[in-house]
């Protein structure tokens, strides 16, 4: 029988209080309320009775595993709350070498999707890596429509989707945001913030705005897991994951089926080269 | 005095005339102060606009000189140029945030002459607000929904529903209304009932508080879910940093001013690297502390209006009306000082 939504959320600080009682972890990444009924907010327990305030519900919509880039060399291991969009960004900040399996606990829950558009194309609902699981693990589904969107923006002229963009990065507040919430943006120092190269200009103007828009797509590449962290946080309502799902989309296209975040070993594909690869659109 | 509703469009039509006139207006699925014209979709009512009207008067990006090197070479400041402007329907928060900044670039022995000139060419026409965002708390921060007191005009809509009401508070709001001659009434009823949705306990010398909690505990446990993005300064009406950089094509360029955001990692990095914020808890009791004690003691007020954008914005859900309860509730240890 599938647990409640109550019956996860004493689980949750049930397995917390476990883990910060074997005196190895220093504190439970998970959620818990605001003032307003719908804002979960990423919450850390430090203590037992701070076990008790993380909630488990449909608002619990902010990534948990980013925060463990906070420290990368913790001296104690962080505990995170993983739904299977946050199992997928460890595994790739594993991949990625930004850090330690051993300085991770992972809390896995089975999660069936939270108030957030995205979770309708999620393909993941139970987690993939964790060292505890809550919930019984439910079937997956196919998201069929995962590349439509892009593909019908593909039929657009270049002039079409440059005006498109172009009006898009005319609101773009050059906060940063989409970059900070992502788990693939999981640089030590962002290009961005590289002052003198004169990569990235400070100003937010057009011309700026979509140098950084651009960058980050590409730098994103093969690591977007597909949360929607980007475009849930952009203040101004940026469609900014139609750029990273349009690189998978790519990447399907060019080397066969791919998602990232996978718990398997095999080098990432734009991270690795055999001859094989296709190059014809070099 | 008062103007029919249904007269908007001509009241701006006939301000236009003679100004450039920012007003709240929808375009690219956006509520903005940009510059009126016909074909422009105005609205006055509702929420206020996601970005503040700052930008009016420091502007995100502006162009300070241009230089050219070698023989022929120059340096030439870009001044902004002689514009009369209004700035049409702005709320009460806002215009107190214009208060504040005023304070910052004009007293204090330093004028700063960009601003100056966009200020003094400006009319403010301040617009009480009709309904609060669910996060405005700005009755808390000491303002009134209803009412900005340093406008230049005051609007308002009237009891009745049918009219804006108007009353001019300075020499520059009588020059304005006297250009809406044959569309303007006297009389008028203000309606002046809007409360704000929040209301918080703020401690009445919070910013004295404050000054005595730099190393207090309270920090690591508020600052710990901000992933350090600069959404809630530049949202922010009274956040005012900037940064300078060049901009060089071969031998010549321009140097422009930026927003900055004291929330971004290279605010504080100095020359050789070192960085006296290294981390998001510093970043961010800065922010709080500039909003809520160093300003008030350099200034006399608080910097936060309470206009609650940063709080519907914040990505992470950071609360600044919920730290300034926790911080008026704590209890002060022997660090504090
Ligand atoms: S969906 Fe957006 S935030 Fe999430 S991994 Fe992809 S690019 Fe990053
Ligand atoms: S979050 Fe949105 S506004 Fe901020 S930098 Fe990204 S695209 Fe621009
Ligand atoms: S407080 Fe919120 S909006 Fe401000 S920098 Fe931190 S995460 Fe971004
Ligand atoms: S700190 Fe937040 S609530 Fe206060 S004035 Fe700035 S944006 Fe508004």
């Amino acid at each position: 029988m599938a647990l409640s939504e109550k019956d996860i959320e004493l689980k949750i600080r049930e397995e917390a209080k476990k883990a910060l009682a074997t005196g190895e972890v220093s504190c439970v990444i998970g959620w818990t309320t605001t003032r307003f009924p719908d804002k979960m907010k990423p919450f850390f327990a430090e203590t037992e009775a701070e076990c008790d305030e993380l909630v488990w519900n449909k608002y619990c919509i902010n990534g948990t595993a980013k925060y463990a880039l906070d420290d990368r060399y913790p001296s104690k291991k962080f505990a995170i709350i993983a739904r299977g969009c946050d199992s997928r960004a460890i595994n790739r900040m594993l991949k990625d070498k930004q850090l330690l399996r051993e300085n991770l606990y992972i809390i896995g829950v089975v999660c069936d999707g939270k108030e957030n558009p995205i979770c309708e194309e999620c393909q993941h609902k139970n987690p993939l890596t964790y060292d505890v699981l809550i919930g019984e693990p439910v079937p997956e589904q196919i998201d069929e429509k995962r590349f439509a969107e892009v593909e019908a923006f593909e039929k657009l002229s270049p002039d079409e989707k440059y005006e498109y963009w172009a009006k898009q990065y005319d609101k773009c507040i050059h906060c940063y945001a989409c970059r900070n919430a992502c788990p693939a943006c999981n640089c030590v120092e962002c290009y961005a913030d590289q002052y003198r190269t004169g990569w990235q200009g400070k100003a937010s103007d057009r011309i700026q705005n979509q140098v950084y828009g651009l960058t980050r797509a590409f730098h994103v590449g093969d690591r977007c897991i597909e949360c929607g962290e980007c475009e849930r946080v952009c203040p101004m309502g940026l469609p900014i994951m139609r750029q990273t799902r349009k690189m998978l989309k790519d990447i399907n296209d060019l080397f066969g089926d791919y998602e990232c975040g996978m718990p398997d070993d095999a080098m990432p594909v734009l991270g690795g080269y055999t001859l094989a690869d296709p190059d014809e659109f070099m | 005095m008062k103007f029919k509703k249904t007269d908007l469009n001509e009241v701006l039509k006939t301000l236009a005339r003679e100004y450039t006139v920012f007003a709240p207006i929808v375009e690219n699925e956006e509520k903005k102060f940009m510059p009126w014209a016909e074909s422009k979709d105005v609205e006055m009512e509702g929420l206020n606009t996601i970005k503040p009207p700052k930008d009016v008067l420091f502007p995100n990006v502006e162009k300070m000189y241009r230089y050219k090197m070698g023989l022929e070479g120059f340096i030439e400041e870009i001044f902004p140029e002689d514009t009369k402007r209004i700035l049409f329907g702005i709320r009460p928060c806002d215009m107190r945030s214009i208060d504040s900044m005023d304070k910052v670039f004009l007293t204090k022995e330093y004028v700063d002459s960009y601003y100056a000139k966009r200020r003094d060419d400006a009319t403010i026409v301040a617009f009480g607000c009709t309904e609060a965002g669910r996060t405005c708390f700005c009755e808390s921060m000491g303002l009134n929904p209803n009412d900005a007191p340093s406008a230049d005009v005051m609007m308002n809509v009237s009891a009745d529903g049918e009219d804006y009401v108007l009353e001019a508070r300075t020499e520059k709001g009588e020059e304005l209304v006297k250009k809406l001659e044959g569309l303007i009434t006297d009389g008028g009823e203000a309606k002046k009932d809007t409360k704000c949705s929040l209301v918080i306990n703020k401690a009445e010398d919070l910013d004295k508080k404050l000054a005595k909690m730099f190393e207090h505990p309270i920090w690591d446990k508020v600052t710990k879910g901000c992933i350090g993005c600069g959404t809630c300064t530049f949202v922010c009406p009274t956040c005012y940093c900037f940064d300078i950089d060049s901009e060089n094509y071969g031998a010549e360029g321009c140097k422009y001013r930026c927003w900055d955001s004291c929330m971004f990692s290279d605010y504080t990095r100095l020359a050789g690297g070192a960085n006296p914020r290294p981390t998001k808890k510093e970043r961010l009791r800065n922010r709080y502390m500039h909003k809520l004690s160093y300003f008030n003691e350099r200034y006399g007020e608080t910097l936060c209006v309470g206009c609650g954008r940063c709080v519907e914005k914040c990505p992470a859900h950071l609360d600044i009306s919920e730290f300034i309860e926790k911080a008026s509730a704590a209890e002060l240890g022997k660090e504090d000082k």
